[in-house]
């Protein structure tokens, strides 16, 4: 059995462990120094990461655009909010909520996986049988008034200790990193290797002999789960869930943190999270200055399309692409006879 | 040299529309015997590869695979029964290293499930099969190569790599030196030749004539998607019909001289 510290020193180099060090202990004392609006901004931000990383299983690992993934992510919102308000406010109720969220997305998914991974159905095709999976679940919160208040929302109590805004900035840390470790172990397993490959050539995989479909389920499994996870955490923080938890605009922004922060890396979920919800966030103060910035859609628009356009491997990605280039030049400074592959 | 029939089609055929690729094709490929399929552009070999290894769907006809009905199992049950097989276009994981393409063919082997909660470097025994398999396709060197950044030729080799890793016990090679140049064709002739000794059972689409010389036992010539002879290479090639329908297209020439 290898201890911890040898893992660690396979994956990571020696500057990034200390950079990531450095900043896990800036992020430990910062409630000390912080203003709840920062506190509550970088606790959004942990949370969305997540519900990015779950995204990027799917998108980044196995190539598969899913339009209905907002299904997990306001699905475990409404399951916290409406067990809260049926059940009461108490620890237990918690955890149970963490089970049954569990088991709502373990439907969902195999619904979803069932459907639209059908052999021959066309990337197309399943994207939208994924939007409108999601739209027929978004359908019924609306509808389902005694339960869900419909469009109006569904407003609900927390137990007190995770209303206490430190206490929850810690409680999502701790989420990231155990998520974060999680689909990390997930993605390098034999299994997270298959779906890699069939993102990279699924005919080849089929012929070396992987039951595609099955690969398919359990990444799906595997990212709604975490993705209803966040969709809890996300409730509890904001004690509100509403429709629009559940529909394309959170499965688009998912979308949108993965591409803008890069695809295929975990981190670049987290990349995506930061900038777009500090850029929002800027964009929100600034409305106070000049009314444009009521607009804030627009610009947030903009700075897509602007990673897009310059940035196609998004942030993450860009950069590698840079260090790489550099380690290959250096390598060739020191006339190495051995070329260096990129990573993963 | 005759050894027990490993896989035999009977009356097989598949139409697209009104076109029929593939049509009457009654074959029996023996154990242990190295077969060459030859046939001009069209003719329906690679049709024929995608009807024996599930990527298509018969519109008539039977296929049996050690004695078994396999017309109607998935690609990847015919995998798990012991068939391999390579493409006509390099299909490899482009973006993976080298060393993870064959690493991935080897897992799919040893059948290890769905296991997702260790770490796929620790399993030294198929790590140890890659890098065998590696040094089999003369590939070491490159392992950790992006397959993308290799040459035509490696690809080549390296989605041979693959089919091998999955140990088959017939294996379908579509034309394993298409775009190779002629230079390059000996190395491959020579990996060849080492799996024809271990006692695999190939069965090889080619127009490289140095190749089908070196390797066929058997040769089959399909001609508009219909068998036009089998027999030994000698026999095969004198054939008057052969002789007829192969109008200059240097195949007879080859074997002969
Ligand atoms: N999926 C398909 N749909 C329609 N027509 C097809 C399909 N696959 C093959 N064909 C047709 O079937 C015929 C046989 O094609 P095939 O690829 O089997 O020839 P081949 O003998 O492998 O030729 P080559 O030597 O050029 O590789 C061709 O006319 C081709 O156009
Ligand atoms: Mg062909």
């Amino acid at each position: 059995m290898k201890s911890l510290r040898e893992h660690i020193q396979r994956d990571f180099s020696k500057n990034v462990i200390i950079a990531l060090s450095v900043l896990l202990i800036a992020l430990l004392i910062f409630p000390k120094f912080s203003s709840y609006t920062m506190l509550n901004l970088l606790t959004r931000i942990f949370v969305i990461s997540v519900f990015a990383m779950s995204y990027d299983i799917l998108r980044g690992y196995m190539g598969f655009i899913n339009l209905g993934h907002a299904v997990y992510f306001g699905g475990g919102a409404y399951v916290a909010g409406i067990l809260y308000n049926k059940l009461g406010t108490t620890i237990p109720v918690f955890i149970l909520s963490i089970a049954v969220v569990v088991l709502y997305s373990v439907i969902c998914a195999l619904v979803m996986g069932k459907l639209s991974f059908k052999k021959g159905t066309s990337v197309f095709a399943a994207a939208m049988l994924t939007l409108a999976l999601a739209e027929v679940v978004r359908n019924i919160a609306e509808s389902w008034r005694d339960v869900t208040n419909g469009t109006d929302g569904l407003i609900f109590k927390v137990p007190s200790i995770l209303s206490n805004r430190i206490f929850f900035y810690y409680f999502s840390l701790i989420f990231l990193i155990v998520m974060f470790i999680i689909l990390r172990k997930f993605i390098l397993s034999p299994t997270g290797r298959v779906i890699i490959a069939i993102r990279e050539n699924e005919q080849r995989a089929e012929f070396l002999g992987f039951r595609i479909e099955n690969y398919k389920l359990i990444a799906i499994l595997v990212s709604g789960v975490s993705a209803g996870l966040a969709g809890l955490v996300f409730g509890t923080f904001n004690r509100f869930a509403n429709t629009e938890l559940l529909s394309i605009t959170y499965s688009t922004n998912a979308l949108l943190y993965t591409l803008i922060g890069g695809t295929g890396t975990l981190y670049g979920g987290i990349v995506g999270s930061i900038v777009v919800n500090v850029f929002q966030n800027m964009l929100l103060n600034l409305r106070s200055i000049h009314p444009i910035f009521e607009r804030w859609l627009i610009f947030l628009g903009i700075l897509y399309i602007a990673v897009i356009l310059f940035m196609p491997k998004g942030i993450v990605g860009t950069l590698r692409h840079f260090i790489e280039n550099r380690k290959v030049k250096s390598d060739n400074e020191k006339s190495s006879k051995t070329e260096k592959a990129p990573g993963e | 040299m005759m050894g027990e029939v490993l896989i035999k089609t009977e009356n097989l055929g598949i139409s697209f529309g009104a076109h029929k690729a593939v049509s009457n094709m009654n074959l029996e490929l023996e154990e242990k015997v190295f077969t060459t399929i030859l046939g001009p552009n069209g003719a329906g070999k690679t049709t024929l590869f995608n009807l024996i290894s599930g990527l298509l769907k018969p519109t008539e006809g039977k296929i049996y695979f050690k004695g078994t009905d396999i017309t109607c199992l998935s690609p990847v049950e015919r995998v798990k029964m012991g068939m391999g097989r390579s493409f006509q276009l390099t299909n490899v994981f482009p973006n993976l290293t080298v060393y993870e393409n064959v690493r991935l063919a080897v897992q799919s082997k040893e059948n290890i499930g769905y296991r997702i909660f260790v770490d796929h470097r620790n399993y030294t025994s198929i790590n140890q099969k890659a890098d065998e398999l590696l040094e089999k396709v003369l590939l070491s060197d490159k392992k950790s190569f992006i397959a993308s950044k290799l040459s035509h030729t490696e690809q080549r080799k390296l989605e041979l790599g693959m089919v091998l890793a999955l140990e088959p016990e017939a294996l379908l090679l579509d034309e394993p030196t298409a775009g190779m140049a002629i230079e390059e064709v000996p190395t491959m002739i020579e990996i060849l030749a080492k799996i024809k000794k271990t006692g695999t059972t190939v069965i090889l689409i080619e127009h490289k004539m140095d190749m089908v010389k070196a390797l066929s036992d058997k040769l089959i010539i399909i001609v508009n998607g219909m068998k036009l002879i089998e027999g030994e290479p000698e026999a095969v090639s004198k054939h008057p019909e052969v002789l007829k329908a192969y109008l200059g297209g240097g195949v007879i020439d080859g074997i002969n001289t």
